[in-house]
């Protein structure tokens, strides 16, 4: 009898089980490997289509599932996620290889702020631009997220399949022609990946590279001591601080914590404020940094000149400190001219006077020999300001030496197999290497980036990076404390990390992060291990883990011997190049927040500029937004001119990071111009020769402020500490509340008020990245910026004052004001922005037809129009950056700083769960969260003892614009500048 | 009429010629009943077109938003709020010619009212258009503001201006629109009397609503039209008063100022007489009106436009004079820095050479009685008087208290397609208010002949030659 064809047995034949006859139907369920692996037929744009539905996808997963390694909540743990309510864990971003201790708000699942660590050394809970904009990039839907081989689509198995086979075949030839290109790393777990590759293939070879290399500080440090040590800064000690181009107070990464002691020293008295003199800043720069701007005398220099004043100083300790005598010589060596001679007089002797607390700081563009003389300095003087430890990166050459040397390894054909995780070594490599060419030559390039860029259209295989926000990991921050990088989403997109590639070539590419980490961690503490780790985890990093300060002795004869050596030709003009304060090398050029946020020395968005000097703009006849050609040595690159007030005469300042065009990053494409191609590897940062060549031609500028002077009003205080008493009696009827008519609001129950420091803010802008990531804010693009519609609820004026030339620089961050009298509130005709009890002027988007006349009537202009749908097109990714407390405004409708409303009702909520009252510090406004130099304070200004009333009483309290009678519940203290009485 | 000896108070005859009412109807209905010419073709496609691409503007700026437009923070009002003052300023002439010189008695309103009323009308409903396409949301805007009772309790806000225009301004419009119709229902009865086919007579005679110009009926329109301008007359004064509070109400230095309100309602008379000049120029040329609208009344008006532009030069005065005696620094930075050295400064210029200087020559009697003249020196107020309008809202926002918030301004096509394209719709029903209406109040000419005839009766030695047939004929 023939078997009877029931459906069952075909089943059983099949082998898959199944539960109905429908089921049984339906195609098998591909496996999640070949879901990676897209069809091959497909246009580009039908396929980033699919993957953004598969985004779609991945991210209901990634909202609903939890990872599924275990990672531990930072403060309390609760035992499941409650919907609404959001969770903080620790983490870390790294950046050229340092890590800082972040803390990362998550959301059901979907991470949507980062802030400091308040725990950990290197930030303290305060925090960067950069850190916190990167979340934006992880939901970036134009990441990379397709593994390549050759530009077409692979999956990762198809990678590892390769990479064993291609393992196998270096083993036998012990590793040769393996070459790995690494970003810059401390990371313990890829050290130990390292020596496991060495020992496998024992000819392989490790280098690293980053366009902004710190390799010079390096080698300055080999110089004075014959072997490297980093400085780590401690401005909590200092009292005369000078830099030579270094950006001590920029919230970059490594300056949060300096930062923050140096506010305390900026501050007469009263609150935070140490007993002690007020510190002093001298500046050496060509460019204004953020530094410079602070700074109570700052001297502008041709770029090249910088080093050759650091020598003339030396000079001129060498009369006073008797430890550096020998280096006498060098004042008559290297004449200064008047104005510099005087400045370096006086700054020599205050260094002297403040002895153990003072301090030269040398930025890490400036030659090795410089940081060699600023160690002799600070040897000398018995510095506390500068401890010196052993550099915790794994390749201290990680600049264009090291590059050339791979380069023409490259060239040579001796390079079989290229692994590069460093960040986009095409774009960002010296025009003279031409390493893309190079690459082009290897014959087995592998590429692992967050975007296709210029480097993955080169490279042989493409593999997709995992955000910081989706991997494990583990770094060493600027004093050397060991961090964890946790996860907090499921991938989105899949891709791995760095740590996975290297595993690959071990045959472990199957092995994941965690694991891993665990494993190493694990034998180093193997006792109680779990109780450790999740401590570890808990905090983000590991207690007591410092590098510890080394005194190693300076070799003076090696420094002057390297001193005498450095020439200084003048060589016409000079081109000055820099990383930028928002993109940094390029790195985070698709990144919105960033690219609209203003430069906080030229106010300037969307691309960079060549920036110049008023009076080198008059010789060559420029005005801001004309485009000029640059070149220098090699072929042109043309840039928009901005003049820079305070810019050193004769040279050219550009930013890194423009003028990309990568495959995936839409955003940056475009934008700004290439500057790779006016950096060579002999200096990649400083370089004489340069052309300038004026075109006819110009272009607008988005420009976040047009005018630059306060006319002479009231608007942004700043005096000097002679003064102060003056000032302060000035400021007396320009605070409290004015005469009038109406009886006064009473305000029961709280009273919220904020209060500004100006002698604290440094302009760093960390306080507007965290104002537009806790509030939604979006970005308007290039066209908007010109056209003045920046959203920025919370914006840094920034203010030149005096001279042209050497104008001093004041910053006001300005965002609402919450008048008690508002002007906005009797002008809205449909009462859409309304008076709260507790004294918030607050704003009924729902309500609000948009007349915009609260804005014409606002004497701050802090309110923000919709004149689009700005948040309409966003992909379901990007939607789920939005923090779920804050209202995603529509189009037509006036916003506005609200003095994080959500947050005061978060810590209403709690407190009443709590059964207590709001205390001062149960609440703290996103921008006051964030500030580095503790600037802004929030709280209840009916609470006598809250931080916000001390500093309220303060006699160097004024309020904006008091005149008219608004009563703002935001203070402004008045900034002061303590300059030498012999320079002033 | 050169050859006439010219007397010092001689100032020219309101009806030129000898006309009786017969000859009047036949004159100044004729352009009704004529068939419409190529000009008038000509300038309604120009019109229709102008009207085609206020559609598209007003469309691209409800569907994508105000950022089609070159507004920008600081400057959160500019073409709109300008264009809005400007047309709502033209809007006034009709109500002061029709209701404060009816009062005033002023005989010679008589032949220009009905003109000037149309005007106000068509003027008004183009400001209408932009406080509503201003705002963000103009689908919550057009009922949001009215103080209607909702379950969700919100009133509108009160101590805005922007509500007290809302009143002003519908206010305006239904009065001038009931003082218009009441004016016409004569004329259209006239017209249905002498109408050509039955369907017009059918059409009109609808309109008309009945009349049949009995004693009776004459007695009542006669009280309903006094009692509206007595209605209207309080607001001439109030509705370019609180469109002046939008800006005196607030704080803004070159906002916040007391003399505004004289000052707007000054300039509104202004730009409205104007206006009025600027169309009835070519209409009583190319309408054969010479006769009604004759050398004198454009003397009047001329009249007009140098006294409310001395008014409104000594409200610019007062302006700059205040801003430098107060001693308040955003003040005399915005007079004295913002508005004559800024992005804009050539608009100040422009405006003070329009508005202060043009009209000065109007103190000469061979001015006011050169067409020519006439016509470029009001065709050149009404420039400026959009030039101050905008002066007024722009700098001023421009440069405020706080400098880091000072920016440019660069108006888009559509801002400009609006402005141009509400001139052309006004255009377009203007047109068709001259052809199917009677555009010269026909009912007060005949009366303001008899009156004349009357008065010549009595002073001239030959009175009594007036034909009989026109004394008793006061048809309707």
């Amino acid at each position: 009898m023939p078997p009877l064809k029931l459906p069952i047995v075909d089943a059983a034949a099949d082998g898959r089980p199944w539960r109905s006859l429908s089921e049984r139907a339906q195609k098998p369920e591909p496996s999640r490997e070949l879901s990676e692996q897209a069809p091959l037929e497909t246009s580009r744009r039908g396929l980033l289509q699919m993957l953004g539905a598969s985004a779609a996808f991945a991210t209901l997963s990634g909202c609903l599932k939890q990872p599924a390694e275990k990672i531990l909540p930072y403060t309390k743990q609760p035992p499941e996620v409650t919907p609404g309510i959001p969770s903080h864990y620790a983490s870390a971003s790294t950046l050229d290889g340092y890590a800082t201790g972040i803390l990362v708000t998550s959301n059901e699942g979907r991470p949507t702020k980062i802030d400091g660590n308040p725990e950990h050394p290197s930030a303290r809970g305060a925090i960067g631009v950069l850190e916190q904009a990167s979340l934006l990039s992880l939901y970036d839907p134009q990441r990379a997220k397709v593994f390549r081989y050759q530009n077409e689509p692979r999956s990762l198995h198809d990678f590892l399949a390769a990479a064993v086979a291609n393992g196998r075949a270096l083993e036998s030839k012990q590793g040769q022609g393996l070459h790995f290109l690494m970003e810059p790393g401390s990371s313990p777990l890829v050290a130990r990946l390292r020596e496991r590759i060495l020992e496998r293939y024992p000819k392989a070879k490790f280098s690293s590279w980053s366009a902004i290399p710190l390799q010079q500080i390096h080698d300055g440090s080999a110089l004075a001591f014959g072997s490297p040590y980093e400085t780590r800064v401690d401005l909590s000690k200092a009292s005369v601080v000078c830099s030579l181009d270094a950006d001590l107070l920029s919230a970059l990464p490594g300056t949060i914590a300096p930062m923050r002691q140096w506010s305390d020293k900026r501050v007469p008295k009263g609150e935070g404020a140490d007993e002690n003199q007020m510190a002093r800043l001298y500046a050496v720069e060509a460019n204004l940094t953020v530094t410079g701007m602070n700074a109570d005398h700052r001297l502008r220099v041709k770029p090249s000149h910088i080093a050759r004043f650091g020598l003339a100083l030396l000079g001129r300790l060498a009369k006073q400190v008797p430890a550096l005598s020998q280096y006498a010589p060098l004042a008559q060596k290297h004449e200064l001219d008047a104005t510099q001679a005087r400045f370096a007089d006086a700054l020599a002797k205050d260094l002297v006077k403040a002895g153990r607390g003072a301090l030269v700081a040398v930025g890490p563009r400036q030659p090795p020999a410089l940081h060699a003389v600023a160690h002799a300095i600070n040897s000398a003087l018995h510095s506390d300001c500068a401890s010196l430890s052993k550099p915790v990166l794994h390749d201290l050459d990680a600049g264009p030496r090291a590059l050339r040397l791979l380069t023409e390894q490259m060239r040579a054909g001796a390079v079989d197999t290229l692994v590069i995780t460093a960040w986009n070594p095409v774009y960002g490599a010296p025009f003279d290497l031409n390493f893309g060419k190079a690459l082009s030559q290897v014959k087995t390039s592998i590429y692992r980036s967050l975007y296709e860029d210029e480097t993955s259209v080169r490279a042989g295989w493409m593999l997709p990076a995992l955000h910081p926000l989706e991997a494990w990991g583990d770094a060493r921050a600027h004093d050397g404390t060991t961090t964890f990088v946790q996860p907090l989403i499921n991938p989105l997109y899949g891709g791995m990390t760095e740590v996975e590639v290297l595993a690959a070539f071990l045959g472990e590419g199957d092995r994941s992060t965690y694991a891993m980490l665990r494993e190493l961690w694990q034998s180093k503490s193997p006792k109680n291990f779990d109780l450790t780790w999740e401590k570890w985890l808990a905090d983000g990093f590991i207690q007591g883990t410092a590098t510890k300060p080394e005194q190693p002795q300076v070799k003076h004869d090696a420094v002057l011997a390297a001193a005498n050596k450095l020439q200084f030709a003048d060589a016409g003009f000079e081109i000055n190049i820099i990383p930028d304060y928002r993109i940094w090398d390029g790195r985070f050029a698709n990144n919105a927040w960033l690219q609209e946020l203003p430069d906080p020395v030229t106010k300037t968005t969307w691309e960079n500029h060549a920036r110049i000097s008023p009076t080198f703009a008059a010789k060559l006849g420029l005005d801001n937004g004309d485009l000029v050609d640059l070149s220098l040595r090699g072929p042109s690159a043309r840039a928009p001119v901005v003049i820079e007030p305070g810019h050193a005469d004769d040279c050219v300042t550009v930013t890194l990071g423009y003028g990309r065009n990568g495959p995936g990053e839409e955003l940056a494409r475009g934008l700004g111009f290439d500057t790779s191609t006016l950096r060579h590897t002999d200096d990649p940062w400083i370089a004489g020769e340069l052309a300038v060549v004026p075109t006819r031609l110009s272009s607008p500028i988005a420009q976040t402020q047009e005018h630059h002077s306060m006319e002479g009003r009231l608007i942004a205080v700043s005096t000097q500490l002679k003064s102060l008493q003056a000032t302060n009696a000035m400021l007396e009827e320009h605070r409290g509340t004015p005469l009038t008519y109406h009886s006064p609001v009473k305000y029961p129950g709280h009273r919220w008020g904020m209060s500004i420091d100006l002698s604290r803010c440094t302009g760093c802008n960390s306080c507007m990245i965290a104002c537009q990531s806790e509030n939604n804010i979006p970005v308007v693009g290039k066209d908007g910026v010109i056209r003045s519609r920046e959203m920025h609820w919370l914006r840094v004026d920034r203010y030149f004052l005096g001279s042209e030339t050497d104008p001093g620089v004041v910053f006001q961050p300005l965002m609402c004001v919450q008048c008690e009298s508002a002007p906005c509130e009797y002008v809205c005709p449909v009462n859409a922005t309304v008076h709260s009890d507790e004294g918030l002027n607050e704003m009924v988007y729902n309500r609000c037809v948009g007349t915009r006349y609260c804005s014409n009537n606002c004497p701050y202009k802090v309110r923000r129009f919709n004149f689009f749908n700005y948040t309409g097109n966003f992909s379901e990714t990007e939607k789920m950056v939005f923090n779920p407390d804050v209202t995603v405004r529509a189009r037509g409708v006036m916003e506005k700083c609200t003095y994080c409303v959500q947050r005061i009702e978060r810590a209403r909520i709690r407190t009443r769960v709590q059964g207590r009252e709001m205390r001062d510090g149960d609440i703290a406004t996103a921008c006051q969260q964030a500030c580095p130099a503790d600037a802004i304070v929030f709280g209840d200004l009916n609470d006598e003892d809250s931080k916000v009333s001390r500093r309220n009483r303060e006699e160097r309290r004024y309020d904006l614009l008091h005149e008219l009678g608004t009563r703002p519940r935001t203070g402004y203290l008045a900034r002061v500048m303590n300059p030498n009485p012999e320079l002033a | 009429m050169a050859a006439e000896p010219r007397y010092l108070l001689d100032q020219g005859p309101l009806i030129a010629g000898h006309h009786d009412d017969g000859t009047l109807n036949k004159t100044l209905l004729q352009f009704i009943w004529n068939k419409a010419g190529a000009g008038w073709f000509a300038l309604m496609c120009i019109g229709l077109a102008g009207t085609g691409l206020l559609t598209v503007a007003v469309t691209l700026t409800i569907a994508k938003g105000i950022g089609e437009w070159g507004n920008n923070i600081p400057v959160g009002w500019a073409f709109g709020i300008t264009n809005f003052v400007w047309w709502i300023g033209i809007g006034h002439a009709g109500t002061l010619i029709s209701a404060i010189l009816l009062l005033l008695q002023q005989k010679w309103r008589t032949s220009i009212n009905r003109f000037a009323e149309a005007m106000t009308l068509f003027a008004v409903m183009q400001a209408g258009l932009f406080p509503v396409l201003h705002t963000g949301r103009p689908w919550f805007a057009i009922y949001w503001l009215f103080p209607y009772p909702s379950t969700n309790k919100i009133w509108p806000q009160f101590k805005s201006p922007l509500m007290w225009d809302v009143f002003a301004v519908s206010t305006y419009f239904i009065t001038s629109l009931l003082f218009w119709y009441l004016g016409l229902i004569p004329d259209l009865a006239a017209l249905r009397d002498s109408s050509t086919s039955k369907r017009k007579r059918q059409i009109y005679g609808v309109f008309a609503l009945g009349w049949r110009g009995s004693a009776r009926h004459w007695h009542h329109y006669k009280i309903a039209y006094l009692l509206l301008a007595g209605l209207a007359t309080p607001l001439v004064l109030s509705v370019h008063t609180i469109v002046s509070w939008d800006f005196a109400v607030s704080i803004l230095p070159g906002w916040h100022t007391t003399i505004f309100p004289p000052y707007f309602v000054a300039g509104a008379v202004f730009s409205g007489f104007a206006m009025v000049l600027t169309l009835i120029i070519p209409a009583r040329k190319f309408m054969g009106l010479k006769h009604v609208v004759t050398a004198r009344h454009l003397d009047s008006m001329a009249k007009v436009l140098l006294c409310t532009g001395l008014i409104v030069a000594y409200g610019y005065l007062m302006e700059h004079f205040a801003a430098w005696y107060s001693g308040n620094e955003y003040e005399s930075h915005t007079f004295f820095h913002a508005r004559p050295h800024g992005q804009f400064g050539w608009a100040y210029y422009l405006q003070m050479f329009c508005n202060v200087l043009t009209p000065q020559i109007f103190w000469f009697h061979w001015a006011r009685r050169n067409i020519a003249v006439l016509w470029i020196g009001s065709v050149i107020v009404n420039i400026g008087m959009w030039f101050e309008r905008f002066n007024i809202i722009v700098t001023s926002l421009q440069q405020d208290f706080i400098p880091s918030n000072w920016a440019q301004f660069h108006p888009t096509w559509v801002d400009l397609s609006l402005f141009f394209g509400t001139c052309c719709l006004f255009g377009v029903l203007f047109l068709l208010f001259l052809k199917f209406v009677p555009a010269i109040a026909l009912s007060e000419v005949k009366e303001l002949r008899h009156e004349i005839h009357a008065e010549e009766e009595h002073l001239s030695p030959e009175a009594g030659n007036t034909p009989m047939s026109e004394l008793e004929g006061a048809k309707p």
